[in-house]
């Protein structure tokens, strides 16, 4: 006889969900009072354990009547939740396979914005690099200017007195027109005072999935 | 949320090396921004270029001649005004406009 949580997982495998982890606590108590530890060796196996796993609603509906019956003694229990980020090391396979190459027209983003300009704590150039890696957004560049000004007219200089007072900072970024849109959105958000620009560029050749190769790849 | 307009960009491309009367060609060239009203003006150095003389710009022990940019984007007529009066402060150099659509982002802080 396997211990449920082998068939469980089993289970959820033949299933295809994304990916599951059991993991087994230190010590705990449930519906009987009574204490699982791992003090008596003998029962190690009486420990708790919890599995995991996140997929789309669809899959969990699929799954959930039969977990209803697996587990006779338990607790299962169902949340919202939103994916982030889902990272995965490309199967290995030809070589070709590893870049995704994408040409054609695109849209290049230029933000005007002071390298002084915070967002939580943190520099807002950089606050919104990170929210662009994380929209996985195919790469993004900031140039720092030497001198300039914004509509509000104050001077972006750097002085003796003041050697990093605000110089103007400019993000540009491409990648194809629906991701600029999103792109776009997110830094409307984020900006206070700055300025927006959006062009029409045509995508030579882009290609992801370089780390692999040299590690040293465009940030994703 | 503010709409796009249509708007130029105008890139002047100079050496940082390049005066106008006494001072750096790139601050003149924004001082006259201001001049003209334009709405905003960015200097970008560049770490090393060629342009129409084919001489490399590159970092040197005594006076840098690095490349340097002076961005600028507003409406088509300033852009023209700019250019036109840019051009007559320029030696050599090259200046580019270029379509764009502009979002002006101005929030109260805080």
């Amino acid at each position: 006889m396997t211990p449920l949580h082998d068939d469980i997982m089993t289970f959820l495998m033949h299933k295809g969900v994304a990916g599951a982890t059991a993991t087994r606590g230190y010590s705990g108590f449930g519906a009987h009072q009574a204490l699982h530890t791992p003090k008596i060796e003998v029962a190690a196996e009486h420990l708790p354990i919890r599995i995991e796993f996140v997929d789309t609603a669809e899959k969990v509906d699929e799954v959930l009547p039969t977990l209803y019956e697996l587990v006779t003694d338990g607790l299962i229990e169902v949340q919202d939740t939103t994916v982030v980020k889902v990272a995965r090391e490309d199967a290995a396979g030809e070589p070709t396979a590893a870049h995704e190459r994408v040409a054609g027209p695109a849209k290049l983003l230029r933000v005007f914005l002071g390298e002084a300009d915070q967002w939580h704590g943190e520099p807002l150039y950089d606050a919104i690099v990170k929210k662009l890696r994380m929209m996985e957004i195919a790469g993004a560049t900031v140039y720092r200017g030497i001198l300039g000004y914004g509509a509000k007219g104050h001077e972006h200089k750097r002085s003796f007195w003041h050697p990093m007072r605000d110089l103007p900072v400019m993000i540009s970024v491409v990648d194809t027109a629906d991701k600029i849109e999103e792109a776009t959105e997110a830094i409307e958000a984020m900006l206070t005072d700055g300025l927006i620009v959006t062009s029409d560029v045509e995508m030579v050749r882009m290609v992801r999935g370089m780390e692999k190769a040299d590690g040293t790849g465009p940030a994703r | 949320m503010a709409p796009d307009r249509p708007a130029k960009l105008l890139r002047i491309h100079i050496s940082e090396r390049d005066r106008y009367q006494g001072k750096p060609l790139y601050e003149a060239l924004v001082d006259l921004c201001r001049e003209l009203k334009i709405s905003g003006a960015t200097v970008f150095r560049g770490l090393e270029g060629f342009g129409e003389t084919a001489g490399l710009h590159r970092p040197q022990l005594v006076g840098s001649d690095q490349p340097v940019v002076v961005t600028i984007v507003d409406s088509a007529e300033n852009v023209a005004r700019m250019a036109l009066a840019a051009e007559g402060m320029m030696g050599t150099g090259m200046m580019a406009i270029s379509e764009v659509r502009a979002r002006r982002v101005e929030k109260q802080a805080g």
